[in-house]
């Protein structure tokens, strides 16, 4: 090649990159939402005198132009794939691929996020449960790191050290070990969740503990299979949808759920999320502060409190059998004090299940 | 606004670059002077006044220097220039460095003004100080026209991160420049170079070093490996700074000089300094050391011009105890090896003498990134294993495993063995062919792929913003 064709060639390709994703980028419609990403995009900011000698304008302009640059899943993806493939990282924005999953980095154990939690609960214990409630149960639900960590060589917080803390910690409670009852297979893949297909048996094991019986069968129901979990988007890695799957009896499809934050009632899988930003909210709508489940098919008058994280949205439907009412709270979402205006702990029993994500992270509990 | 971000590439540099290709010769500079300044009130809108204040008074002395009748009048000129533009960097730059100093001495209380840094002040500072300077010692004429001297202050390719570019260097190239096909084809080679060395390279193993400073496990080890990532980290971000700044100014038909040179594989920390940021070294040699007496003097004269500018190059870096330290260590090692080790190193090993230069290097870094003085002591102390810490751990080893590859790419671009390669493989016929046909897609390449990771909004700081 001569050298003048050499460098004409240069310059075309460059121009053509440069010039053409500019274009592409002034003239694209912004989008409202990444769905891959579960957010929403920044808009163009207000240009005036006063954002402009602030700098704000140029800020927000910053974010607006990479929220909505042109191909942008597909720009991060090369982002992902290069960082994985190209120089040998591994992981990408703390997110690690192994045996077809998407998991999370979460270590070391963060033992002020574990005190904190603890003093959440032992603060609950104290106001609302001592000498009034019937039984109380703790579980720590273990994120996927658990069972994916330590074989495929990553990192991963001392599983046993977090379990034992809250023993000692939360000693007016029933600790319930369920690790040796999940495996990876349990999880999905592009998410971070337990499916809800693979944890009967946790539901059993808790179920014994709290005196109540499980249901005696499931039907299996496929409720989309078009799911991508939260990872997928944040992995910026082509990864192939998956299917949720529910469990139901016919107790389940009677009972009536209450949400008070709306004042709606519905039933115990909401469909409508299915095709809302995180379908896994199908689970009894998801993050919700405050739901009042009625059972009228139960024998007595038992009540179940559950005061849980996500994870608890899959696991709560397979516990109600035996209970006429079940409350389930969110105290990521729901002040600790509101709670008694609403809620009477007088006989109830009581579960307590987070995931390791959440104690590990926990000032998003409320005090 | 940063070179590595979707704004300049997408958004002002396709502007800036029809607008100035489109405009007759005669205007080419007043298209740079107003996208230079576009580019700086982009990040520090109300530091342009200050940048304008720069400007018009080298300026105006600078053309008052040219008239003067006698020399006397001249370094007066002279004098007063160089101190209006010093006391804009003694202001913005060291007054919160000397309130704190004075109230630690005295037990005052006088408060701090917390000023913003102006960014690129250091750079631009000394670039018309040396303007200034070389007006006064007749090795330019004063620049009669103010558009084409406020160019060459907020010429947008070097602005804010050097290289240091001396006015009597392009003086000719503000008059008179020509665009060709093989500055362009070259410039965007170089820019997409420092692009993927500044957003590849110096970003993720910046991410290595805030995890090791954000992390709770502190190891030998992990000491280790942060030296290591930092001193690539600084290389690959301000050498590709440098390159940007470079390419972009062959596109607009300048040739600045080169700022680095491999520095990692000097064979001495005198080497080094030739090889590294060397629009400063050559700044301070012909501005300060050599004016002082150099090192025809006496030797506790020479003592004296070696410690004076090293506290200074180590003061222009930060206005902090550390940035001095590590000025005066190189000022040290330096002089070590001027009056003794030279001999030695002359005669030893080459791997040796590498050992030896890498060593002292990432010891000069730590200090360098160390938050304060007594953080370098931890610093030092973690990596000698003298803060009773373990040698490794969980978190050292899986980053470890996870950059192994990483620093293996790092240590390697760092030094020209790549560049000897291509060059012998590129001197062959076929060589030739297939490198004319790869180099463009290998750099559209590094594009695409700095794009996907500034679209992910990833970790992008410029270390040599602060300065």
């Amino acid at each position: 090649m001569k050298k003048k064709t050499e460098y004409i060639y240069t310059i075309i390709v460059a121009a053509v990159l440069i010039f053409g994703l500019s274009i592409f980028a002034v003239l694209k419609p912004a989008d409202d939402f990444s769905e891959s990403e579960r957010r929403p995009l920044e808009k163009l900011p207000e240009l005036s005198v006063k954002t402009l000698l602030s700098g704000d304008f140029m800020d927000k302009f910053e974010n607006y132009t990479n929220d909505q640059f042109p191909l942008r899943d597909t720009f991060r993806s090369v982002k992902a794939l290069a960082r994985y493939y190209l120089f040998g990282l591994s992981d990408n924005n703390e997110l690690y691929f192994a045996d077809g999953h998407v998991a999370k980095l979460d270590f070391p154990i963060n033992q002020e996020s574990l005190d904190y939690a603890a003093s959440r609960f032992n603060e609950l214990y104290e106001t609302y449960m001592k000498d009034k409630v019937n039984k109380i149960v703790f579980s720590v639900v273990p994120d996927k790191n658990a069972y994916l960590g330590e074989k495929n060589g990553y990192p991963q917080m001392d599983y046993d050290y977090m379990i034992g803390f809250f023993e000692e910690k939360l000693p007016f409670a029933n600790h319930v070990e369920i690790f040796d009852l999940i495996d990876e297979s349990d999880y999905y893949l592009t998410d971070t969740h337990w499916q809800q297909q693979e944890i009967t048996d946790v539901a059993e094991k808790i179920l014994v503990s709290l005196e109540a019986r499980p249901f005696e069968d499931f039907e299996e129901k496929v409720a989309t299979e078009n799911f991508y979990g939260v990872y997928y988007g944040q992995s910026a890695l082509p990864l192939k949808p998956e299917k949720i799957v529910y469990l139901t009896t016919p107790e389940l499809e009677h009972m009536t759920v209450l949400n008070y934050e709306t004042g709606l009632k519905g039933g115990i899988y909401n469909f409508d999320k299915l095709e809302g930003k995180d379908p896994y909210e199908f689970y009894l709508s998801g993050a919700v502060p405050l739901l009042e489940v009625t059972n009228s098919s139960a024998e007595g008058d038992r009540h179940l409190i559950i005061f849980r994280d996500s994870f608890g949205s899959s696991l709560a439907p397979l516990l109600m059998r035996d209970y006429s009412k079940i409350t389930i709270i969110d105290t990521r979402y729901l002040l600790p004090n509101f709670i008694g205006e609403y809620v009477d702990f007088e006989g109830a029993d009581v579960l307590m299940t987070y995931s390791t994500l959440i104690l590990n992270d926990s000032f998003i509990l409320k005090k | 606004m940063l070179f590595s971000s979707i704004p300049f590439l997408y958004y002002f540099l396709p502007l800036v670059l029809i607008t100035y290709f489109a405009a007759p010769k005669k205007l080419k500079n007043a298209v740079l002077f107003v996208y230079s300044l576009v580019f700086y009130a982009w990040g520090e809108p109300v530091y342009v006044f200050l940048m304008a204040a720069s400007i018009l008074s080298a300026w105006g002395l600078a053309l008052l220097m040219d008239r003067a009748k006698t020399q006397k009048a001249r370094k007066i000129l002279m004098i007063i220039s160089v101190i209006i533009s010093f006391s804009f960097l003694a202001y913005f730059k060291y007054a919160d460095f000397f309130i704190s100093n004075f109230n630690a001495a005295t037990g005052l209380s006088v408060p701090l003004l917390k000023i913003a840094l102006p960014v690129g002040i250091s750079f631009y500072t000394f670039q018309i100080a040396s303007y200034t300077i070389d007006v006064y010692r007749g090795n330019t004429k004063a620049n009669k026209n103010i558009l084409d001297f406020g160019t060459y202050v907020v010429l947008f390719p070097q602005l804010i991160a050097g290289p240091i570019v001396r006015y009597v260097d392009i003086a000719d190239m503000l008059k008179n420049r020509t665009h060709t096909l093989s500055k362009t084809a070259y410039g965007i080679q170089r820019f997409c170079l420092g692009l993927g060395k500044k957003v590849l390279l110096a970003n993720t193993f910046g991410e290595l070093c805030s995890i090791f400073r954000e992390s709770n496990e502190k190891t030998v080890l992990f000491y280790w490996m942060y030296a290591a990532a930092f001193m690539l980290q600084i290389y690959f971000d301000f050498s590709g700074y440098s390159d940007m700044a470079i390419g972009l100014g062959r596109i607009f038909g300048f040739t600045f000089l080169e700022n680095f040179d491999f520095p990692y594989v000097s064979k001495s920390i005198t080497e080094f300094w030739r090889r590294w940021h060397m629009s400063l070294g050559s700044w301070f040699r012909d501005y300060v050391y050599i004016p002082l007496g150099g090192n025809r003097v006496k030797t506790p004269r020479f003592l004296f011009n070696i410690f004076v500018v090293w506290f200074l190059t180590g003061f222009w870096h930060g206005a902090d105890w550390q940035f001095i330290a590590w000025g005066i260590f190189y000022g040290i090692m330096l002089v070590i090896e001027k009056m003794w080790l030279k001999k030695y190193l002359d005669k030893a090993p080459a791997a040796l003498c590498h050992v030896y230069t890498l060593f002292f290097t990432a010891i000069g870094f730590v200090i360098f990134n160390s938050v304060s003085i007594g953080g370098a002591f931890e610093d030092l102390k973690g990596m000698f294993g003298l803060a009773g810490i373990p040698l490794a751990g969980t978190a050292t080893l899986y980053y470890l495993k996870s950059y192994a590859f990483m620093f293996i790419i790092g240590s390697l671009l760092a030094t020209p063995v790549v560049k000897n390669v291509l060059k012998k493989v590129n001197s062959t016929e076929i060589g030739g062919k297939i490198i004319a046909f790869a180099k463009p897609l290998g750099f559209a390449a590094v594009l695409i792929t700095v794009t996907g990771y500034l679209a992910d909004g990833s970790f992008n700081p410029f270390l040599y913003f602060r300065f």
